[in-house]
């Protein structure tokens, strides 16, 4: 949980999280909280892009473009919403560009590919079998597959509630949509994902 | 209990118990219902499989140089202010100048720099419009090179530890 900070920037003692008040300290020239907010949100704004266009190198040329856009913003930035939504609104608009500017052609093509950008599962204290890798591959191109069949805003919405564990509420800022409409994408991608999936119970 | 599944909203009762999410007396509710409704059943039995598929995806560890690359792009950010106070870099500024003398230098650069007409002519006003640059500015030129020099440490210090 982020820690509660109060402040007297943003008026009358308004209560701020803790990352809004890192990046009100960069709007004031602080350097080194940028480097605390980017350590602290790297993975994941790599992940959630990574996710969205599965591609790793493409992914964090936009996560670099995110933090990016966080930097040149500083000078205005005022905390009217959690800093995570903000960041994840940049990186949601940046993957639905990418994806509709075609790059998504390019990344369909990996899917199909024995691409190294998958990543090499770590089973701690045992080597798996060439069988169990094999297993786990094929488990995971068809994750993926199935991930990627999803209508972009669709997949945005799955891949915050599953992996950032967003409320619905923090999804639909993000996405700046309501939460009744976020719901409604998450029921129609899961039912999509519930089809291709389920099998594998 | 109303069976969850008999609306979409109330969908999300289903979803959030079979992420977990839902708080222990809702969940023993929603599995005392779960037992009798074939249907609900079906619906988490289908979302709990996409959810351990969904667990299977492990994202790839972020490449070391990440920090590096991306600090290196914010140096080539070239703000039209640092293009302006750039002659004035080889002087030296010393952390501890006030911000007055810092202004005062700017604004004498500005009036160097903006010379007014010489002879003003019969139809323009009186009053020769000068731009000086506000100290407010010379605040700001100052922090974005204390920032430069952050990162430029930053940097530095990147490249001798690799990052995850």
């Amino acid at each position: 949980m982020p820690e509660r900070v109060r402040t007297d920037v943003g008026g009358a003692g308004a209560a701020l999280d803790y990352d809004a008040e890192l990046m009100l300290r960069v709007k004031e020239g602080d350097g080194a909280s940028f480097g605390v907010l980017l350590d602290k949100h790297r993975s994941s704004v790599v992940h959630f892009l990574y996710r969205m266009v599965q591609n790793q190198p493409v992914a964090e040329e936009l996560a670099q473009e995110v933090f990016l856009r966080v930097y040149r913003s500083r000078s205005t930035y005022e905390p009217t919403a959690k800093f995570t939504t903000w960041l994840f609104r940049i990186a949601t608009h940046l993957a639905l560009n990418a994806i509709r500017d075609g790059k998504n052609e390019r990344l369909q093509e990996h899917l199909d590919d024995d691409s190294s950008d998958m990543p090499v599962r770590q089973i701690p204290d045992s080597q798996p079998s060439v069988e169990e890798f094999m297993v786990y591959q094929a488990k995971l191109d068809e994750v993926r597959r199935a991930v990627a069949t999803l209508p972009d805003k669709q997949r945005a919405a799955v891949l915050m509630h599953k992996y950032e564990e967003m409320e619905y509420a923090q999804i639909a800022k993000v996405l700046n949509c309501s939460e009744s409409a976020v719901k409604s994408l998450l029921f129609r991608a899961y039912e999509t994902l519930r089809a291709r999936l389920a099998h594998m119970a | 209990m109303r069976c969850p599944i008999d609306t979409r909203e109330n969908a999300e009762f289903l979803l959030a118990y079979c992420s977990r999410k839902l708080d222990a007396a809702s969940a023993a509710i929603l599995e005392d219902h779960i037992r009798i409704c074939p249907a609900c059943r079906e619906f988490a039995r289908g979302q709990q499989a996409v959810w351990e598929a969904l667990d299977v995806w492990e994202a790839a560890p972020v490449s070391p140089d990440f920090d590096r690359r991306l600090y290196q792009r914010i140096e080539k950010e070239v703000s039209w202010w640092d293009l302006l106070m750039r002659p004035f870099r080889p002087l030296r500024f010393r952390q501890g100048l006030p911000i007055a003398a810092a202004a005062g230098l700017v604004i004498v650069a500005g009036i160097l720099l903006e010379r007014p007409a010489a002879v003003p002519s019969a139809n323009s006003p009186q009053s020769a419009q000068v731009d000086v640059v506000a100290p407010d500015q010379a605040e700001h030129a100052l922090q974005e090179m204390e920032m430069m020099r952050e990162f430029n440490r930053l940097v530095h210090s990147d490249a001798a530890e690799p990052k995850m």
